[in-house]
């Protein structure tokens, strides 16, 4: 059984490395084999967008980076852990740059399971409310299961080694992938959140100001109130539509993307003219 | 004469409920408006799942439903619109209202924008 911590922190040793080698500590002692890949070590260039790896299995533009090799890592183990601090209401940049890359994974959505945990560390209260969609995003492109996901209120490097408490709570998480794996059980185990499918608490309102949406799965419905409290309501057949059920992954990708050749084709000599000028605007030296 | 046409192509999984004729009829009727409809459908079972290549074929080609709304008057045919979209969601990708003609794509588009397309 081995467990893959990926580090999408720069720091050496700083709070989300740390925080994610007690998590390790905590597998190893469940009888996990652990590594660990600080994403940043390794080199991820920007998805150029050129659409290869959507009509071509495997095949990406972009040559000589490292992304392939964190993809078969993550390939090669049985569940992973995914560190990155908050600094910006968000996670940081290798995990989006990483999330970009996932296009390439794509012929894939689906049909891999494997248990996932996340951990982030931040260090003002209320001022991370994108981290979940990130990584439950990242997860879900890699073919992972979010079991469960711990955020950490610390700030300073290495600070966090000051609260037992959250030292504690990474040691449980590793152990639960580990318990996880042994037992085939990916149920989620952490906090239930406003979607019962991605467990985050952002809501979207739409337009019409009735219906609400989970950001992350696009599944639709209404707000409510329970005793006071707000509340998310689906309708059953709401979750036919949730964005990473596969049949939905796959539909997305036949109708929505294959398709879009046919109509980049035809149009063509229309674009090559209509884009000229912009060829020419503001154009540099060397271009 | 009809001044307004669009085709709203849905494809597979799009729209949120079925899209039945008899309430393509009376939204028809509702709103003054001619709506025909067309299903193509080439999906076949393989895996559990309804499969399809589509990345070589014309998009007019690939499963799909097409709604054609027609009609003469502007506030007929964007009530209609609103009316489909607020049953079936808005239309999903950039080529979905192909064969349109260009003053009900401007509305069919605007109204996309006001309607959940976004």
């Amino acid at each position: 059984m081995k467990i893959l911590a990926l580090n999408g922190s720069f720091r050496k040793n700083g709070n989300t490395e740390i925080l994610l080698k007690q998590a390790l500590m905590g597998a190893e002692s469940e009888g996990a084999e652990v590594e660990i890949l600080r994403l940043t070590d390794y080199k991820i260039e920007p998805c150029r967008g050129c659409g290869l790896c959507l009509f071509r299995e495997n095949v990406c533009q972009v040559q000589g980076d490292d992304v392939s090799f964190i993809f078969s890592k993550v390939d090669g183990c049985e569940g992973v852990i995914l560190g990155a601090p908050c600094y910006f209401l968000e996670l940081t940049a290798v995990v989006k740059q990483l999330i970009d890359r996932c296009w390439i994974l794509g012929h894939k959505i689906g049909k891999i399971k494997k248990p996932a945990a996340v951990i982030i560390p931040y260090a003002t209260r209320g001022w991370t409310p994108y981290v979940s969609v990130q990584s439950n995003l990242l997860l879900t492109l890699m073919g992972l299961m979010k079991i469960n996901e711990i955020t950490v209120c610390t700030q300073g490097i290495s600070e966090v080694v000051l609260d037992q408490e959250a030292m504690d709570l990474a040691f449980s998480l590793g152990k639960e992938i580990a318990v996880a794996i042994k037992k085939k059980d990916f149920t989620y185990k952490g906090e239930a959140g406003l979607c019962p499918s991605c467990h985050d608490w952002l809501v979207r309102i739409l337009k019409d100001q009735e219906t609400v949406e989970c950001p992350t799965c696009g599944v639709r419905g209404k707000l409510i109130f329970v005793d006071g409290k707000i509340s998310m309501k689906f309708e059953e057949k709401a979750w036919a539509d949730a964005r990473f059920r596969p049949d939905v992954q796959y539909n997305h990708f036949t109708y929505h993307i294959a398709p879009s050749k046919d109509y980049f084709l035809r149009t063509k000599e229309e674009r090559k003219t209509l884009t000229q000028k912009y060829r020419e605007y503001l154009r540099k030296e060397g271009e | 004469m009809n001044k307004y046409i669009v085709k709203l192509r849905y494809y597979p999984g799009d729209p949120l409920e079925d899209i039945r004729e008899k309430d393509l009829k009376g939204f028809e009727s509702e709103y003054g408006v001619n709506i025909s409809y067309e299903k193509i459908e080439n999906r076949v079972m393989k895996d559990g799942l309804l499969m399809e290549r589509t990345l070589d074929k014309h998009i007019e080609d690939v499963s799909q439903e097409v709604i054609t709304l027609s009609s003469g008057k502007e506030d007929s045919f964007s009530g209609c619109i609103v009316a489909l979209y607020k049953k079936y969601r808005c239309p999903r990708t950039p080529y979905s209202l192909m064969g349109s003609n260009e003053a009900g794509q401007k509305i069919a588009k605007k109204l996309m924008e006001m309607h959940g397309g976004w």
